[in-house]
């Protein structure tokens, strides 16, 4: 059944015929995940907003920093505070392409995402791997990734130094629907 | 002499103790209680869209983080992950207010439809698209 959905959605698409060619989200999720041996930290962001352009595979991603929840108010204090610095840096972003976006269907729905995310007024390519599932409301995005606190020139005070992990765990789940 | 040793040794145990508890509670404090803070600006939807149209990053700076009051419209209610989401917008417009709401007000969001004018207390984590408030509970 999901395969003649996506051979309708597949012609629709080509044919050019109704073709929807953005597809958006405003309440994608993106977390991140910190383990240490003193602690395990993540927040969660429910608010990204991601566009994909089927035509191109391009996708742009775009969420704030202030909407990442942490259990504990003070470790959200901190971080928007000393290590982002959120006032400065309000958003995060994330500007790229999946690859071989048209060759995706119901059994080959890996591929690669690939792009330049900028956080803390930083810049970085990430290249990961992205599951890609087309279905009859929309399209799923989903994965994950490391990144190095590093690279991002987030300077994290020696005192806590052992509290948060060097690299980040970055996890996204991106439904989106069509674009009206 | 001994007496005196035991009164200093208590004083940097109770200074000690004293230290473990302020830190401890200073660790756990709580988020921001929505409900019970008051707005630090009460406006209305459209005039804070505006706001931020204008002038993207003074805006931020002003409301971001902050506990504010928004009056406006519902265009949309929808729930994420068990949560409800209020969207207020002017019919026409393109940008609108995201409200995720506080999990206690469920039942309470689902009183109102498309059309009716409402008070939102919230916090304010930005704009992307659209303002985002986090945390939201209905004002009467």
């Amino acid at each position: 059944m999901k395969r003649i959905y996506f051979i309708v959605f597949a012609l629709l698409f080509y044919n050019g015929i109704n073709a929807q060619e953005k597809f958006l989200t405003k309440e994608g999720y993106v977390s991140f995940f910190s383990h240490s041996l003193v602690e395990d930290i993540k927040a969660d962001n429910n608010q990204v907003l991601s566009v994909i352009d089927t035509v191109t595979g391009k996708v742009a991603i775009q969420m704030l920093m202030r909407s990442f929840m942490f259990k504990k108010a003070l470790m959200q204090e901190h971080f928007n505070e000393n290590y982002v610095e959120s006032y400065k840096y309000p958003k995060a972003t994330f500007s790229g392409e999946i690859s071989n976006f048209s060759d995706l269907n119901a059994e080959n729905d890996e591929t690669e995402i690939i792009g330049t995310l900028t956080l803390h007024g930083e810049e970085k390519e990430i290249r990961t791997k992205v599951q890609v599932k087309i279905h009859e409301e929309g399209i799923l995005l989903t994965g994950d990734f490391n990144v190095d606190v590093a690279d991002f020139k987030i300077k994290i005070p020696s005192i806590v130094a052992n509290n948060i992990a060097k690299t980040i765990k970055v996890t996204f789940e991106l439904n989106h629907k069509p674009y009206k | 002499m001994g007496n005196r040793t035991f009164k200093i040794f208590f004083g940097f145990l109770l200074l000690a103790t004293l230290g473990l508890v302020v830190s401890i509670y200073y660790y756990n404090k709580p988020h921001v209680d929505v409900k019970k803070s008051d707005a630090s600006y009460v406006l209305t939807a459209q005039n804070l869209i505006d706001e931020y149209r204008d002038s993207e990053s003074d805006t931020n700076k002003k409301y971001s983080e902050t506990v504010i009051q928004v009056k406006g419209k519902v265009f949309e209610i929808s729930t994420l992950k068990g949560n409800s989401v209020i969207t207020l917008k002017e019919e026409g417009r393109e940008s609108s207010i995201i409200c995720h709401m506080l999990p206690e007000d469920n039942k309470r969001t689902l009183q109102f439809k498309k059309g009716d004018e409402i008070n939102v207390k919230g916090i304010c984590t930005g704009y992307l698209m659209d303002v985002i408030m986090v945390r939201c509970t209905l004002v009467d």
